[in-house]
């Protein structure tokens, strides 16, 4: 059996181009060797946070970095991409409520208490915008070790925002009866919020604690397949605006995101098989033939009339350095640009400082194909998407799920327009 | 200005200065010990973790080796909660002469360390990662030791005998009456006043800084800083100390110490004991040798790599001064250089601290004119009484049967949020560093990626630190533990250290903190 | 081996991505989670001696090491530990006993009316728990009082020019005999020559308890038994597809058995659902199928999922005219092979099975679709819907049922 496309990794690069090519009636496989991405960044969608100090537009920012930045993921789109991936995103994700887009950015606050820009936001969490200011009560969960509303509160009165505009913070400390357990995770937390009598008993003791005109941000623990109901319950109970604040993977907002897709890809007749790590490749001259996959027994070859490779970046393996210092894309051992070579430093003595090899991965052509050693790209049918592309360094210009979704769904396109 | 008296103030806050604080205060002094850092910043908080059974010196040294035999078995008796009993292997690895191993056993013997030549299929079978072309294996009862457990456990008892243990104390001068030294002007740093302290008599443990120290009293005491650099890999490649049986060189022992299997070390003299620069030619030194020890080694996952400096002092010192043994040094300046009131106890290592300890208080004694025996050869410390040694699987067992029945902090190094707040209660002046130190907060696998931001939370929350406190806190913390880890950043832990820049700067945003 | 599953502790990067996909530690704060007991207290473990007995709660599904993106091989290092742990405690009766379905099959076919009247007796459940720790509600399956051995040591396999070896696994053997025949007679009806070798049990539910030393002593001389054919260029095929995940990796990765005999059968291992869609992706499966006007759940087992393969089971059902199968994504049944049968388990692998049993009755179907044996079980009991394997459907639509 041949796919119409195979997609290598399940992050949201992955997700987002197995999803718009089944959508369109195509057969669709995704291989990954686990789940990774989605889970472990918050589900909000960065399209351009910080270019030398906050962006408040990506869409005015974005053409001129694309310019300055070529090698740049952003860079190498087409210029309708990412508003077009932002609103197809939205629209098939319906059930989770994005808002935002690429006029201005919103800004969210961290679990530390930081002022950061994103585009586009779960319902969950959209209350939380500080761009006007506000008066704010941030909740704590006792047992829940991953958030900290003092700290949070005491930064984010500091924060300094456009137009002059203050924050006011505080913070509440919650004790919801546990049971033996007293180390509950988020998703141990978000499960609990599922259920109707726990919300009750949280809207009891913290209602009487709230004053007048503030609204109130809560970990990202708001429910997980119910999460709508739980926040809109949970603002009516409350009769206060409800927002979620990201915490340490992981993510639970991340984890609606992967299921969401996931359920969608299933409705669409796409192949899922997650546990299984491509190890090889098999083509007939420039043209991907086939993906060889491990699994119990024996390799299992994938054969597709396209590929995509959304395999990420060194946190997950998809690029990696060797104990000699050499980088490699680990999947095809496509050639890895902007790493420096063995002995060269690799990394700047400042923690914060801008490291050799951050921007480090695979450098593609206009139609997001990877490029082998020769300069034209390793294969005519092979496309590359997400955070194994150069040039980005994701976590510094908040941009991390804003290239996973352009070029994933950029990369979705190009197979769209070539399939006949 | 704040002044304090005492009879006998040790500067230094290392296992040498810790030995002596405690062994004067049990024999009945008033002492103080200062400290510019934390305790066990210095050469103690950054060796191997080994406790000698001599067998390294056997042939080489083999005074030295004598005197690790003794203190290898009272430390095993009075300390034995600082130690694990791992045991030790010198092995005899295709580089090397197997010849040697005669001369080792030989030197073994004379010397008094228990030595038993093993078959090599026993050593394989006792560490199934070594090389099996190994050709000769002996056993020693080496055994790793935990540095911060000893110095603290010295220093908590020399409190509990009247001592005053002054860490974060900086030494700015020693003032002087006479051609005698009277005591110390003191900086203490956090709260950023001078303390005077009147003394009868300073002993200058100060280690690699011992030169420094002894300049402040117009004394030369010439201590070269020797560089080694150590790596730490995230398991326990084996649970057994390691050594090549070669004459001692670089890179040729692996210690397992609590979770992790250390490698070292190097020998460079450096000018400063506080510019200790790691370079990659080391570490790939060092990845080689474990490589010859441990097959695989080199891909094994390394956590972080760090330099200590040992205090060696030169040979010049050993004729002209009254010393114990060639391996460590005490120099009496009354005799030497005609200042009184004023020691110095330099060299040696971790292993013969207490020995070290009994000299330096024996003269003491002779320069305060009583005869007051030691006692810290049969005394235990705190948690040593029964004399029951470390067990890896404690923090394990410690948690069952509901392993979450109490928030985890850190889970690499199965740290509570009651034993983190205990620590805090018990240090007042406390910051999230020396929290670290003492409770291995942040030093397995993830290197901090989780228990940082959560054990900063919790310090703030308890009202230690405001939240700008909070924010520089955690900031120091991510630049001290990248200074240790982006020199090796490669396989396994390139991909922590990029999740881990996910969650600080992508996440939380650590670098747009406010000021 | 054991180094390398030991090191592959050192690819965990903390993200606690298992944790948030296992469901047993949601269900039960015993378990602390995959990442907690496997990478991350391996660390703490001497010499392999395992001082945590929370380990035990680990139920061995194996989606931990499916999701881990760093390829750490988490419910292999728990294995082991478990194993350590009991052998130093010394493994309880109750756990040598289920761990061995060839004895208990050889005890119970025989008398199978009384044994499976036994098993029903409320009362003599209630004693069986208290005496031995299987719990009373504990879903054990009914004796088929005659073997499938037996049916196929008569049933003569027409010759053909393909050769095809069945591994029909204990479950099949004492209790499913006719989903055995049906396996036959749909290879059969595709034109292969079925040759049944007299087999004995994979070792999994030894291996499962922590029985390392019993474990190996069975899987070698099952891989005995079917080597040769392997060697002769026969695929070997099952129905059980957990005991087939045994041979083709659990074997190797957990017990250490560097046989050669179980290296070429692990090659020519196949899960039955796997070999018919390959037949089928190389034109090879007859598709005359007639319609089946149904609806209904399949739920891939935690262990189908770990042969790494996907589901092959869809797309054969979606062969079938007029079938409509759901794809349910409730994880995990709970049952786990043994661990849902005893006392102090049952209750949490229940809850487990939660979201599935209710993902099942919301398609109120005739019949739910499942490749595991024990999972069947666990869902006729937590769901109420009888359930069948794959190959069912299969021989139904074939038309080669009685009709």
């Amino acid at each position: 059996m041949t796919y119409d496309a195979v997609v290598i990794g399940a992050g949201l690069a992955g997700l987002t181009a197995a999803l718009r090519l089944a959508e369109e009636g195509l057969r669709v496989v995704v291989v990954a060797k686990g789940v990774g991405g989605t889970h472990l960044a918050p589900a909000t969608i960065d399209v351009l946070g910080y270019d030398d100090g906050p962006v408040e537009s990506p869409a005015r920012a974005l053409p001129e970095f694309a310019a300055r930045h070529p090698e740049h993921p952003y860079g190498r789109l087409p210029a309708d991409v990412i508003p077009s991936s932002l609103e197809w995103f939205r629209e098939r994700l319906d059930e989770l409520g994005y808002q935002g887009g690429l006029d201005e950015n919103l800004l969210l606050p961290t679990a530390v208490g930081v002022a950061k820009p994103t585009a586009l936001v779960p319902q969950t969490m959209a209350a939380g915008d500080l761009r006007a200011g506000g008066r704010f009560v941030f909740v704590g969960l006792r047992g829940l070790k991953d958030f900290y509303p003092a700290y949070l509160a005491e930064n984010l009165a500091r924060a300094a925002l456009p137009g002059g505009h203050s924050v006011r913070a505080r913070a509440v400390e919650l004790a919801p009866r546990l049971g033996e357990e007293r180390d509950v995770s988020g998703l141990g937390f978000a499960e609990r919020f599922e259920r109707r009598d726990f919300r009750e008993t949280i809207v009891r003791e913290l209602k009487p604690r709230l004053a007048p005109g503030e609204v109130v941000g809560f970990p990202a623990v708001l429910g997980l397949r119910h999460a709508r109901e739980v926040w809109q319950d949970l603002e009516a109970g409350l009769g206060r605006r409800v927002f979620e604040v990201p915490t340490l993977p992981p993510s639970v907002g991340g984890m609606r995101l992967f299921e969401s897709m996931t359920a969608a890809l299933r409705r669409k007749g796409a192949r899922i098989v997650v546990g299984s790590s491509v190890d090889g490749a098999e083509s007939d001259g420039r043209q991907l033939t086939g993906v060889v996959a491990l699994t119990a027994g024996r390799p299992r070859t994938y054969r597709g009339r396209a590929f995509v490779l959304a395999s990420g970046g060194f946190s997950s393996g998809g690029l990696q350095v060797d104990s000699h210092g050499r980088a490699r894309e680990t999947i095809l051992d496509l050639p890895v640009a902007g790493a420096p070579g063995p002995g060269e430093p690799r990394f700047a003595p400042g923690y914060l400082d801008e490291h050799p090899i951050a921007g480090a991965g695979l450098v593609v052509d206009e139609l997001l194909r990877p490029l082998g050693a020769d300069g034209a790209p390793a294969f005519e049918n092979l496309y590359a998407a997400g955070a194994t592309l150069a040039g980005a360094v994701p976590w510094q210009e908040a941009s991390g799920n804003g290239v996973s979704l352009s070029t994933g769904y950029g990369a979705a396109s190009e197979i769209l327009q070539g399939t006949p | 200005m704040r002044s304090l008296e005492t009879e006998v103030l040790v500067v230094g806050g290392g296992s040498t200065g810790a030995g002596v604080v405690r062994d004067a205060a049990m024999r009945g002094f008033s002492a103080i010990l200062v400290e510019r850092g934390d305790l066990a910043v210095g050469t103690t908080g950054r060796f191997h973790g080994l406790l000698h059974s001599g067998g390294r010196y056997a042939v080489k040294d083999p005074d030295a080796a004598r005197e690790c035999v003794v203190e290898n078995a009272i430390l095993r008796r009075t300390a034995a909660d600082c130690i694990e009993d791992t045991g030790g292997l010198f092995v005899t690895t295709r580089w090397d002469d197997p010849a040697f191993g005669d001369e080792f056993e030989q030197g073994c013997r004379e010397t008094g360390v228990p030595v038993e030549e093993i078959p090599v299929q026993e050593a394989l079978r006792l560490e199934p990662r070594l090389d099996p072309t190994i050709s000769r294996a002996f056993t020693v009862p080496d055994a790793s030791i935990d540095a911060w457990k000893l110095v603290w456990g010295c220093a908590r008892s020399a409190e509990e005998h009247g001592a005053e243990i002054l860490p974060y104390h900086r030494v700015l001068d020693l003032e002087q009456d006479d051609g005698k030294v009277i005591g110390a002007l003191v900086k203490d740093e956090l709260a950023g006043e001078e303390v005077r302290i009147r003394a009868e008599i300073v002993v200058n443990a100060a280690g690699a800084w011992a030169g420094h120290i002894a300049e402040l009293a117009g004394c030369k005491v010439a201590v070269l800083p020797g560089k080694g650099i150590m790596i730490a890999m995230n398991h326990r490649l084996v649970n057994t100390v390691v050594n090549r049986c070669k004459p001692p060189a670089d890179g040729d022992i692996i210690v397992p110490i609590r979770t992790v299997s250390v490698i070292g070390t190097t020998d460079t003299r450096v000018a400063d004991p506080d510019e200790l620069e790691v370079t990659q030619a080391e570490i790939e030194e060092m990845l080689d040798e474990g490589e010859k020890l441990v097959p695989g080694f080199r891909e094994a996952r390394a956590l972080r790599v760090w330099a200590g400096a040992r205090p060696l002092f030169s040979a010049e010192e050993v004729a002209s001064t009254r010393d114990v043994s060639r391996a460590h040094a005490l120099v009496d300046h009354a005799e030497r250089d005609g200042v009184e009131g004023f020691i110095t106890i330099t060299g040696g290592k971790t292993t013969t601290f207490r020995l070290m300890a009994e000299a330096a208080v024996d003269a003491v004694c002779e320069h305060l004119g009583v005869d007051r025996p030691c006692r810290t050869q049969e005394e235990p410390l705190a948690g040593s009484e029964e004399g029951r040694f470390y067990w890896l699987g404690s923090r394990l067992r410690a948690r069952e049967p509901v392993p979450r029945s109490e928030e985890i902090i850190c889970e690499c190094e199965l740290i509570t949020r009651d034993r983190l707040e205990a620590a805090i209660t018990r240090r007042p002046t406390t910051n999230l560093d020396d929290v670290r130190r003492v409770l291995r907060l942040g030093m397995g696998p993830c290197q901090g990626g989780f228990c940082i931001y959560r054990a900063t939370g919790i310090l703030h929350a308890r009202e230690r630190l405001d939240h700008r406190a909070a924010n520089s806190s955690l900031l120091a913390f991510l630049q001290e533990r990248w200074k240790g880890v982006h020199p090796i950043l490669r396989g396994d832990q390139l991909r922590q250290a990029t999740l881990d820049d996910w969650i600080f700067q992508g996440l939380l945003g650590v670098q747009h903190l406010p000021e | 081996m054991s180094e390398l599953v030991r090191d592959s502790l050192d690819h965990c990067v903390k993200c606690t991505i298992c944790e948030s996909f296992c469901p047993f530690s949601r269900a039960t704060p015993l378990f602390p989670g995959p990442k907690y007991v496997g990478p991350q207290a391996e660390r703490y473990r001497q010499d392999g001696v395992s001082p945590d007995l929370s380990v035990d709660y680990c139920s061995g599904c194996g989606i931990c090491t499916a999701v881990c993106p760093q390829g750490v091989k988490i419910a292999e290092i728990n294995a082991r530990a478990r194993a350590r742990l009991w052998e130093e405690r010394g493994i309880p009766l109750r756990n040598q006993l289920i761990a061995r379905p060839t004895v208990l099959g050889r005890l119970g076919t025989p008398v199978a009316p009384v044994a499976n009247w036994t098993l029903r007796n409320r009362l003599l459940r209630r004693l069986l728990e208290s005496t031995l720790g299987i719990h009373r509600d504990a879903p054990l399956p009914g004796f088929a009082g005659r073997t499938f051995q037996r049916w196929a040591r008569r049933h003569v396999s027409p010759p053909a020019e393909r050769t095809v070896v069945y591994f029909h696994a204990c479950g099949t053997n004492y209790y499913e005999p006719a989903v055995g025949q049906m396996t036959v007679e749909v290879l059969e009806h595709n034109g292969f020559h079925v040759v049944v070798p007299p087999q004995d049990c994979c070792g999994l539910p030894l291996q499962s308890n922590g029985n390392f030393p019993a474990a190996r002593t069975y899987v070698r001389r099952l891989a005995a038994r079917l080597a040769p054919y392997a060697r002769d260029g026969c695929a070997i095929v099952s129905n059980s597809t957990s005991c087939g995940l045994m041979l083709k990796r659990e074997a190797f990765e957990i017990l250490d058995v560097e046989d050669d005999d179980l290296r070429v059968v692990s090659e020519a291992m196949f899960d039955l659902c796997e070999f018919l869609l390959l037949l089928h992706e190389g034109g090879e499966l007859r598709t005359d199928f007639q319609p089946l006007a149904m609806t209904v759940p399949y739920h891939a087992p935690c262990q189908q999922q770990g042969h790494g393969i996907g589901k092959p089971a869809l797309d054969l059902l979606s062969l079938i005219p007029l079938l409509r199968t759901i794809e349910l994504d409730a994880g995990c049944c709970g049952v786990a092979g043994t661990y849902g049968l005893k006392k102090e388990k049952y209750p949490i692998s229940m809850a487990v099975g939660d979201g599935l049993f209710r993902q099942i009755r919301e398609v109120e179907p005739d019949v739910a679709v499942c490749d595991s044996e024990t999972c069947r079980w666990q869902i006729e009991h937590g769901a109420g819907v009888h359930a069948v394997h794959p190959v069912e459907l299969l021989h139904r639509a074939y038309g080669l049922g009685a009709a």
